[in-house]
């Protein structure tokens, strides 16, 4: 080891790589430890550090990993998963970002888009379904030109939309009621038993019923890519939206982050292994869905506790349940507040 | 004592969090895994440390150092390559994401994407928008770690912990330490346990609950005011718990 001035940075430098070294037995290259230190740059770091976020209107690509994709900023999060047999996306995002999404999922690949797969019913999961759609192509089974049979011609110029039976009623609407969404996004593959199963682009995609935010909640598991896709079950940016008319419950909720739990294998330490992609926010893995599981149950239980004891819902509001999370996952404005999420777990309680 | 937050800044929904916690959370099957994040076990376990370095063979220039603690085996890199941090929509894990740039001789290594993790293993936590910045020394033999803890969501300002020394030791040795998921414990499966509003008993929130220094109960709540020494003197106006505490605890009464 070289000798510094007492006063040198450069003698800090070799001391830190001394120690480092020491410890692992490597005790050759001192200096050069030293000098590259000190080529890496020496000052006063940067702060507050400086964390890149998307900017509106635009798309980014995370790689998550094995085939699967995440994209960031069309409204909720979009899973792609890509390879040989074609491209399969897991929700849409909004209406008014389809472009910016295609441009996208062809950046990933250029194969066809044959699957679009609906974890639930919210205008910023579905609302690109039909743009979307439109640019796909299902995988015939009969001649394209068939036109025969009860069905009639099959329309194979579109991505099939996959989603539990009750997304389609709402999406569809009721008779003679304006659909929430045009036609051609409209799920024309539903299932309505607790999960379907897909075998695409060389591995298991197992789609799971887990009702939680609405009664037609699902979640995607990449069995081989050892990812799944949440949906709104995890929102790490905010309460979860619960919709109590159209069948979610605070305690479906709980339920369906235990049974995403159940499918969620940390590789190590509770963390990393299988890796989700939640409907807003970043990617997750073990942790974090324990975390909001947790919270989830917690206030669920304070706000029974509260019934219990007979307070109203003005009462329970007044009590703040969800008062050491509001300043993570709290609004005060816009279509899902605080407040609407404490009645909902309250209206819910209050149901059962 | 547990539940003793004297001296840790919390916020308000940091005390919050803090009196729900329950010990059976360390039975709960997801959480048995659960580690000591790298930046905890600069404070909390005196563990072994491993550190070396990430050199890039074609231009022989330092990338990173790479840090091994062996308590539940946490790891660590430094990145002194100037390259950029992820994208906020990035996952975040226990050891974050952390650059290093040299100040004189000391090391300032800036850490984000952290996982919501420990500060005490007593329910007082801080959150996954934490940033930390971690100035290491070296004097004479001892490596000296200075811990700064910002989170705008369970403190109310910086925490600065205590300085940690480690010794070198060219003969150390560094065990496994592995972790497997537990499945058979105390908690069912799908329960959280924790304690309501006002409910929790353990002694650190107990105001008759007398430790060995007889620390009165506002100052074991925790706050900024906690941290500094001009509070013991507010502190001496406080009434003093008597009723000594019996049975186990996990860091003693």
């Amino acid at each position: 080891m070289t000798r510094q001035p007492k006063d040198s940075p450069r003698r800090g430098v070799a001391a830190w790589r001394g120690v480092a070294l020491l410890c692992v037995s490597l005790l050759g290259g001192t200096a050069l430890v030293s000098t590259q230190s000190a080529q890496a740059g020496e000052g006063q770091a940067e702060w507050p550090p400086r964390v890149h976020a998307p900017a509106a209107g635009t798309v980014e690509v995370l790689p998550v990993q094995g085939n699967v994709y995440m994209l960031v900023g069309a409204g909720a999060n979009i899973t792609v998963q890509i390879g040989d047999d074609g491209v399969l996306v897991v929700d849409t995002g909004g209406a008014s970002m389809s472009e910016a999404v295609l441009a996208a999922i062809r950046r990933l690949s250029t194969r066809p888009l044959r699957y679009i797969i609906n974890t639930v019913e919210f205008e910023d999961h579905v609302g690109g379904n039909a743009a979307i759609a439109d640019v796909g192509e299902t995988i015939p089974f009969r001649a394209p030109d068939y036109a025969a049979g009860p069905q009639g011609a099959l329309d194979v110029g579109k991505a099939s939309v996959i989603a539990y039976l009750t997304v389609f009623h709402r999406l569809a609407g009721a008779a003679g009621a304006a659909p929430r969404i045009p036609e051609t996004g409209w799920p024309d593959n539903t299932f309505s038993i607790p999960q379907k199963r897909l075998y695409f682009n060389g591995e298991p995609v197992v789609i799971l019923h887990r009702p939680g935010n609405t009664d037609g909640t699902s979640i995607v598991l990449f069995r081989k890519s050892d990812v799944v896709s949440a949906g709104d079950l995890l929102d790490l940016t905010g309460y979860p939206r619960i919709d109590l008319e159209a069948g979610g419950g605070i305690e479906r909720m709980v339920e369906a982050l235990n049974g995403l739990i159940d499918v969620t294998v940390p590789a190590g330490n509770a963390s990393g292994g299988t890796l989700v992609v939640p409907g807003h926010g970043r990617l997750a893995d073990h942790a974090e869905v324990v975390y909001y599981r947790d919270m989830m149950a917690i206030v669920r239980d304070r706000v029974q506790d509260m019934i219990r004891r007979g307070l109203t819902l003005e009462q329970v509001k007044a009590a703040r349940p969800t008062r050491e999370y509001d300043a993570r996952y709290g609004r005060e404005t816009g279509p899902w507040t605080t407040e609407r999420f404490v009645e909902a777990v309250y209206r819910s309680l209050s149901q059962s | 004592m547990t539940g003793d937050a004297a001296g840790v800044p919390l916020s308000a929904a940091g005390r919050w969090l803090a009196d729900s916690w329950s010990p059976a959370n360390f039975d709960t099957a997801e959480w048995v895994c659960r580690p000591h994040a790298w930046d905890y076990s600069l404070e909390g376990p005196l563990s072994q440390m491993r550190i070396w370095t990430e050199v890039e063979q074609a231009t022989q220039k330092l990338l990173a150092y790479h840090g091994h603690i062996n308590q539940e085996e946490q790891e660590t890199t430094i990145w002194m390559d100037g390259r950029p941090r992820p994208p906020a929509y990035a996952l975040h894990t226990w050891s974050g994401f952390a650059t290093g740039e040299w100040d004189g001789n000391v090391l300032v290594v800036t850490t984000t994407h952290l996982k919501e993790t420990y500060i005490r293993r007593s329910g007082l936590m801080v959150s996954d928008r934490t940033v930390v910045r971690t100035r290491w020394k070296r004097i004479g033999d001892y490596l000296q770690a200075t811990v700064i803890i910002y989170d705008p969501v369970y403190l109310a300002v910086p925490y600065i912990r205590t300085t940690m020394m480690w010794v070198s030791d060219p003969g150390m040795r560094m065990d496994p330490y592995p972790c497997e998921e537990a499945t058979e414990t105390a908690v069912p499966r799908g329960k959280v346990p924790h304690f309501l509003p006002g409910k929790s008993p353990l002694p650190g929130l107990d105001p008759e609950a007398r430790d060995r220094f007889a620390t009165p109960v506002e100052a074991r709540l925790g706050g900024p005011e906690t941290m500094y020494p001009e509070y013991i003197a507010k502190m001496r106006a406080f009434r003093r718990p008597t009723r000594s505490v019996t049975g186990a605890t996990e860091f003693g009464p």
